[in-house]
């Protein structure tokens, strides 16, 4: 049986109470990781990085405006893949990823385009123009709404899970599109600051804090991401008896209602 | 490393630039803490519920086998 043991990783990580208990040993750190990381960057960031030759102090937006952007986007693949290993594999846990994900990717996308806005006003002199990288992180907003409201839109969860992975899916197509959308189209939103085949187009003096930033968010991700799945799992295994005990646990003395 | 600002007016009002810098901070770091807020709320209110409906069903359990002892 040794083609059995070698999934049994596979397996495992399918199941929401293996996730439900490694990930509670990860939070702590998460937590610490995250907000150390956040503060860090941002105190450096809007303090400590030299001004902006041309846009001032406006320029330090940057610092919250490029992360948000970055994982609304890497927050879509994710979710877009948990949804194609749910349809593929049925695996239950792999939808919940996928529903946790929207709402975060929303708000992160929500977080880049209004940062954009009150940037653009004393950079261009607009809060908002029908610029390609803009018209096309818009429609990435509608597409997260639009997965997490497939998920209310049926009785079934099961079907509801099934339209939100098939939305998800066929979404990606504004991924590349997003991301190209600077070179195809050259229009008021500039090119990409970072990229990874070429040095960035920043001092490190300004790039150094940015970094900080980037991987802040990252952290800022996976909490968020493994907080809303955990509220996931609960809520559909409320009927398991590991729940039971874990909550018994958790709430001894229960609540006086 | 130094500050860019000599005094904390100054970093309030950033050259002029503070009202559009200060507002995307702040609007950005309310969305993230209610990314974190709201599901560490839902995590307890899920938790408690599920302690209360054990209790419920603990009860009418034991009422249950209160009332078929009688029946004897």
């Amino acid at each position: 049986m040794a083609s059995g043991r070698n999934w049994n990783w596979f397996h495992r990580m399918g199941s929401p109470r293996w996730f439900y208990e490694t990930t509670g040993r990860w939070l702590p750190w998460l937590w610490v990781l995250t907000l150390g990381l956040m503060l860090t960057g941002l105190v450096w960031g809007l303090a400590f990085a030299p001004q902006d030759a041309k846009q001032g102090n406006s320029f330090r937006i940057i610092y919250l405006h490029v992360p948000a952007s970055f994982l609304a986007l890497a927050g879509y693949y994710l979710m877009a893949i948990a949804g194609a290993i749910g349809l593929i594999w049925k695996m239950k846990l792999s939808y919940m990823v996928m529903k946790s994900a929207a709402p975060i990717g929303a708000a992160l996308t929500f977080i880049a385009l209004f940062t954009g806005a009150v940037w653009g006003k004393p950079t261009w002199g607009t809060y908002w123009v029908w610029d390609a990288r803009i018209t096309s992180m818009l429609i990435l907003l509608f597409l997260y709404l639009g997965v997490l409201a497939l998920q209310y839109a049926f009785h079934s969860q099961e079907t509801g899970n099934k339209a939100s992975a098939i939305l998800a899916l066929v979404g990606t197509v504004n991924i590349p599109i997003i991301y190209k959308s600077v070179d195809w189209w050259y229009t008021l939103h500039q090119p990409a600051t970072i990229k990874f085949t070429s040095a960035p187009s920043m001092h490190p003096d300004m790039f150094q804090p940015l970094l900080v930033m980037i991987v802040a968010m990252y952290s800022f991700y996976a909490l968020a991401l493994i907080l809303h799945t955990r509220v996931e799992i609960l809520r559909r295994e409320r009927k398991a008896s590991w729940v039971r005990e874990l909550a018994l646990q958790a709430e001894p003395g229960g609540v006086a209602q | 490393m130094n500050t860019q600002f000599d005094s904390l007016q100054q970093f309030w009002e950033m050259a002029g630039h503070g009202p559009y810098v200060w507002t995307a901070v702040l609007v950005s770091l309310a969305v993230l803490g209610w990314l974190l807020i709201r599901p560490v709320q839902q995590q307890r209110a899920n938790l408690q519920s599920i302690v209360r409906q054990s209790q419920r069903e603990q009860v009418q359990q034991a009422a249950a086998a209160g009332l078929s002892k009688e029946d004897k």
